[in-house]
């Protein structure tokens, strides 16, 4: 394995930069999967039936609770990844701990908000726009779900391996994804909740 | 340990950035506008704040395969949005001639 020490640790062997320009074309599929997802949205979103439509059931505070979060968290990986590049182990590491806190606080309140939806009548089933609106919800609060675990995982690695060539590289690639769930978060929020509610 | 070492100030600004970006995006909910500008404000706030991400705290500019990530970027952003548009042109705006 030829390292290259004039990258940054997650870039310094070719196999790390092709983990690293797959996983972008793995986000590149990603933005495809959301926009089927939003492209159904959009169709369906006056289908209310006899269900609640948008505006009555989005309510402003959670919604900028969960926003504020997810971009903090986003923020904060950023300065996980700064602190790995010049080699920090420890800030690393807090603050990864710190964005996967802020990443559960999320999810904490998603499910409260489902819960509510569900006790105003808003199912799965209720109309053809409930069905998408918790389908295209879901669909990025178990990417979210999944990333806590994910992220859980490598701050396990790190700190038993150390930051080296491998795990500096999946830390990097972590936090590739977790900023691309807040740049999907962006468009949730303002083209579900905001164009919903105004 | 220098705390100052570990809050490089271009992720700082892209953080306060984000912020103004939706706040201005919440601006359109307290403030009665005509439906054509709140779009416009929303298109705008939300694809600079994806910008923003992908630049300030992806690094998607900083290295040698940036070239690379563009171009799946650009390919599936263009896929992304013929499919949105298409979708919507479809189902809902439909087409008189």
């Amino acid at each position: 394995m030829e390292i290259d020490h004039s990258q940054p640790l997650e870039y310094s062997t070719e196999q790390n930069r092709l983990n690293i320009l797959g996983f972008w074309i793995f986000l590149g599929a990603e933005i495809m999967l959301f926009a089927t997802l939003f492209a159904s949205y959009f169709t369906l979103v006056d289908r209310t039936g006899n269900g609640p439509a948008g505006a009555e059931l989005f309510e402003i505070t959670p919604v900028l609770a969960e926003t504020f979060l997810l971009l903090t968290s986003s923020f904060v990986i950023g300065l996980g990844i700064h602190a790995m590049r010049i080699g920090n182990k420890k800030a690393m590491l807090t603050f990864f701990v710190i964005t996967l806190l802020l990443g559960l606080g999320f999810i904490g309140f998603e499910i409260t908000e489902f819960i509510t939806y569900y006790r105003e009548g808003a199912t799965l089933q209720t109309s053809a726009f409930t069905s998408i609106l918790f389908t295209t919800l879901g669909t990025h609060g178990a990417h979210v779900t999944l990333g806590l675990f994910w992220g859980l995982f490598i701050i396990l690695q790190v700190k038993k391996r150390g930051l080296t060539p491998e795990t500096a590289n999946k830390s990097f690639i972590f936090s590739l994804y977790w900023h691309f769930l807040d740049i999907v978060w962006i468009f949730i929020f303002t083209f579900i909740y905001m164009k919903g509610m105004t | 340990m220098n705390m100052k070492e570990l809050f490089p100030a271009k992720q700082v600004w892209g953080f306060v950035f984000s912020l103004i970006l939706t706040f201005v995006a919440i601006l359109v909910y307290f403030f009665n506008m005509s439906k054509a500008t709140g779009m416009t404000i929303f298109i705008l706030t939300a694809f600079i704040q994806a910008a923003v991400q992908l630049v300030v705290f992806m690094h998607a500019r900083e290295t040698d395969d940036s070239k690379s990530i563009f171009m799946t970027l650009y390919c599936a952003i263009f896929l992304a949005l013929i499919t949105v548009f298409g979708t919507i042109l479809c189902m809902i705006w439909g087409w008189s001639y």
